[in-house]
């Protein structure tokens, strides 16, 4: 066949045609098993190199970096990843995997160091930016190519604690007299939002056992805002020194308690009256009446605190703890005074019947808020049963929430869940997530909280809620 | 090496996006002739033919057969070289390597391409992985603006910083009677162009072009005698970056640092920004005018835009960079490298008239294309120690 050639050219002629090769291609042996991985188990596979420890998606048979064979060296990589880069393609041409406009992006699988390239549909083009988080859409019919991930999509973005509490109705207390946390027939009452504390660091948890602990006033603020974000109304704190070592430092409490409430106004701090170990009552409390936080820990027994090796029983530190009948009167009154609600910590039934017994004197503000410990080498361990006869031995409109030690953690605030009360969770409690990995800070845990009471369906408080809720002053 | 080797003649046509006149043999004879005479040779004096051009680019492939008829290969040795965008630069490095060999006296060295009878973007695909890339790849311009947008995250660029290199070469151009397209533009034009794949805009990037050139280079033993100022190869180097698409480190082009770095080194050039005197730059689209400048080792990461738009490299200012126009007035792909070889020799040896920087001691050229793979020739007006 024949074309004409422009003006001027008729005579020169120009023969069109086609090439249209058939051909075939193998994958290649790494490639297969690949392309079969996605196929039948939808999952996806890249290969690491043991020399560099890159981990290459497409997989290959040798290290870019080093020519180390890595062909039989297979890792999944996970099914979603991050945008590395990206363009929307706007021009036509019949050689596109899709018709124009479209999103080219190269995808940084979560377990993978190297991103590939794909097409990223199901999200409108202004809100592709690189580091979106996105996941693979697996095609219904295999093509054995990549194309068995038919795209990628934007992985739903859960909406922030914030953002869902501001579309729910805001809880007030519809009965002052209502039962804590039970209805009639002993049924739980999960009606009230849940409070999810978060205990940053204690007095004993250091950076060499999980390198989130904060120390300094703006590593608490930092450590705060992430847990208040993930959802947590309150953090709990013990200030630290720069070196680590608990203080009773008037001007280094205050510091931190103002470093969190500049970073996070309306956040509910809970300053420790335990403050470390070898603390005198005196320095325990002065920091309280000084700093004058939203609300303080009161202890309520003298016992054992020690650390215990669990697994042998072996004594490392034997430390007692003092909170005689009269701290806790001086303490509870200094606290009250003060405007500062107490926290009552209760490490067995013995720590809650003491308070009992000198809350008939009468300066406990209402409702009373009691934080059931489980798990301390001095204490009680966490066990359902205790648990509910601890509940049942507190004032009827009294508040409770409770925060274990270790493994006790996630159990401990699991029940209290059920049973209308409140959760506190962090890593002066427990130092790593419920599948035993160290937790990236706090507010990992207070994430795992949150999934609690999102399964069984209670909101999460918010910080007026809560406040509301334990009687505390307005912020 | 065993021999010094210079260039000592260069030939082009007049490039056009369409050239209906010629068909392949006759595109590649106008720029052998013009070569020949520029040197002042026959073909009786040439001992080896190096030809390239993109595969799938025409509708016919094996250059190095047919071709005899315009290259004047008859009865001579001739290889071809193809390694996609770069595949001019890399006949310039591989007609290198065989004069310095000492095995071959006088080389010509031809890439040529009549793009106007393809199908651009469904040969370059087939140049991809069928499993991995070929599915989703969406043509070369998707590539590069993925550099691009990475560049931009990475230094806070902008589409108007790259506008500034498209209207530089479209200005240089104006100098050059074989550049494609000769009609100065301005920002405005660039960036109300339409955009073809985020952030880059037609006026961004190069043409497509019907056209050849042709080099010849010769042995210190005859180079000043077919030549009295005859341009000296200093150095050559060749980079590869990757497997598959995403392997590389999008907004940065880790073979033109490696392969600058290697040969800088070895001419012993410690600071190319003072050094140089002219660049030659394949540089298929705008934004690659900052940031390969910045790879090059001209001026430091993330300071490419404000270098351009300062006019540094505007004729007349501290390091002129594409006198010719560049790739994005003119790209007859298979023969964009060695064009820009070609404009270096002519600045150092003072034959490129209008577009001539004064005083040239070193030259630049340089080879974009293939896995993001860079290609450079240092050229200079002095023999080689
Ligand atoms: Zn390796």
């Amino acid at each position: 066949m024949t074309t004409k050639q422009k003006k001027g050219f008729e005579d020169s002629y120009v023969v069109e045609g086609k090439m249209a090769l058939p051909y075939t291609y193998f994958a290649g042996s790494v490639g297969s098993k690949f392309i079969t991985t996605v196929r039948d188990e939808k999952k996806i596979m890249g290969v690491r190199c043991p020399t560099c420890n890159l981990v290459y998606l497409p997989p290959r048979q040798v290290c870019d970096k080093d020519f180390t064979d890595i062909r039989d060296n297979w890792v999944d990589v996970g099914n979603s990843g991050t945008v590395t880069n990206f363009t929307v393609v706007r021009y036509d041409d019949k050689h596109m995997p899709r018709k124009a406009p479209f999103v080219l992006a190269l995808i940084k699988m979560e377990g993978a160091d190297t991103p590939f390239m794909h097409i990223l549909e199901e999200c409108k083009f202004e809100d592709v930016k690189i580091g979106m988080n996105v996941e693979a859409v697996f095609a219904k019919e295999t093509t054995n190519t990549i194309l068995d991930i038919d795209h990628f999509k934007p992985v739903a973005e859960r909406a922030s604690i914030q953002e869902r509490n501001a579309g729910r109705k805001k809880w007030v207390a519809d009965n002052e007299n209502a039962v804590h946390g039970k209805q009639k027939g002993g049924k739980p009452d999960m009606s009230k939002p849940v409070i999810i504390a978060a205990a940053l660091t204690g007095a004993a948890t250091m950076r060499n056992q999980n390198p989130s602990v904060p120390y300094t006033p703006a590593e608490f603020a930092t450590e705060a805002y992430k847990c208040w974000k993930a959802g947590a109304a309150m953090v709990h704190v013990h200030a630290r020194e720069d070196n680590g070592m608990p203080t009773h430092d008037h001007e280094r409490i205050r510091a931190t308690y103002n470093a969190i409430k500049d970073k996070c106004p309306e956040l509910i701090v809970n300053l420790s009256s335990a403050v470390g170990m070898g603390k005198t009552a005196e320095q325990r409390i002065s920091q309280i009446i000084a700093v004058k936080p939203d609300m303080a820990s009161l202890n309520t027994n003298t016992m054992n605190f020690s650390i215990v090796d669990r697994k042998t029983g072996k004594i490392f530190i034997e430390y007692v703890f003092e909170n005689t009948f009269t701290m806790l009167q001086e303490f509870g009154k200094a606290m009250e005074e003060n405007g500062v609600k107490p926290e009552i910590e209760c490490y067995d039934m013995g720590g809650l019947d003491n308070t009992l017994l000198i809350a008939k004197q009468g300066f406990f503000s209402e409702p009373m808020n009691f934080n059931f410990v489980w798990g301390v080498a001095g204490g009680q361990a966490f066990r359902s049963d205790a648990f509910i006869a601890m509940m049942n031995a507190i004032p009827a409109n009294a508040n409770f929430t409770t925060c274990g030690v270790g493994t006790d953690q996630f159990p401990c605030i699991m029940q209290s869940c059920i049973l209308g009360g409140h959760m506190r969770v962090g890593l002066e409690d427990n130092i790593k997530m419920p599948n035993g990995a160290l937790a990236k800070g706090s507010y990992e845990q207070v994430e795992v909280a949150v999934n609690i009471a999102d399964s069984l369906g209670r909101a999460v408080a918010t910080t007026d809620e809560a406040r509301a809720i334990m009687g505390l002053r307005k912020k | 090496m065993a021999k010094r080797v210079a260039i000592v003649g260069t030939g082009q046509t007049f490039h056009k996006s369409h050239r209906p006149d010629v068909n392949g043999q006759e595109l590649i004879n106008e720029a052998v002739q013009r070569a020949l005479a520029d040197a002042n040779l026959t073909m009786k004096d040439i001992n080896a033919i190096l030809i390239g051009n993109m595969d799938h680019f025409e509708g016919i492939n094996y250059v190095d057969c047919w071709s005899v008829d315009g290259s004047g290969g008859v009865m001579k040795p001739v290889i071809k070289i193809t390694t996609g965008g770069t595949t001019g630069a890399s006949l310039a490095v591989g007609g290198y390597h065989m004069v310095g060999s000492g095995m071959f006296e006088k080389v010509l060295i031809i890439g040529w391409e009549k793009n106007s009878e393809s199908d651009t973007t469904g040969a370059i695909t087939t140049a991809f992985d069928p499993i991995w890339d070929r599915q989703v790849f969406a043509g070369a311009i998707s590539g590069l603006a993925a550099e691009a947008q990475a560049y931009m995250a990475r230094y806070g660029a902008s589409d108007r910083d790259a506008a500034r290199v498209s209207v530089r070469d479209r200005k240089h151009a104006m100098n050059n009677p074989h550049a494609q397209l000769r009609k100065e533009i301005s920002l405005e034009d660039v960036l109300a162009s339409p955009m073809l794949a985020d952030p880059i805009h037609l006026l961004d990037v190069c043409p497509r072009t019907d056209g050849a050139c042709a080099v010849i280079m010769a042995s210190e033993d005859t180079a000043e005698k077919i030549c009295p100022n005859p341009d000296w190869i200093w150095g050559t180097g060749a980079r590869h970056s990757y497997a598959y698409l995403g392997d590389c480190d999008w907004g940065r082009l880790t073979s033109m640092e490696r392969v600058a770095k290697e040969i800088f080194k070895k001419a012993g050039i410690k600071e190319p920004r003072k050094e140089l005197d002219v660049i030659e730059m394949y540089q298929p689209y705008s934004f690659a005018g900052l940031i390969w400048i910045e790879d090059m080792g001209i001026v430091g990461h993330g300071e490419g835009p404000q270098y351009v738009a300062d006019g540094n490299t505007d004729m007349g200012g501290e390091l002129p960079i594409n006198p010719s126009g560049g790739v994005i007035a003119c790209n007859p792909i298979g023969a964009t490298g060695l064009i820009r070889c070609a404009e270096a020799a002519m600045q150092v040896m003072g034959k490129a008239d209008a577009r001539q920087v004064p005083d040239v001691n070193y030259a630049v050229s340089t080879g974009f294309g293939g896995c993001m793979w860079t290609d450079m020739l240092l050229h200079g007006k002095k023999k080689p120690n």
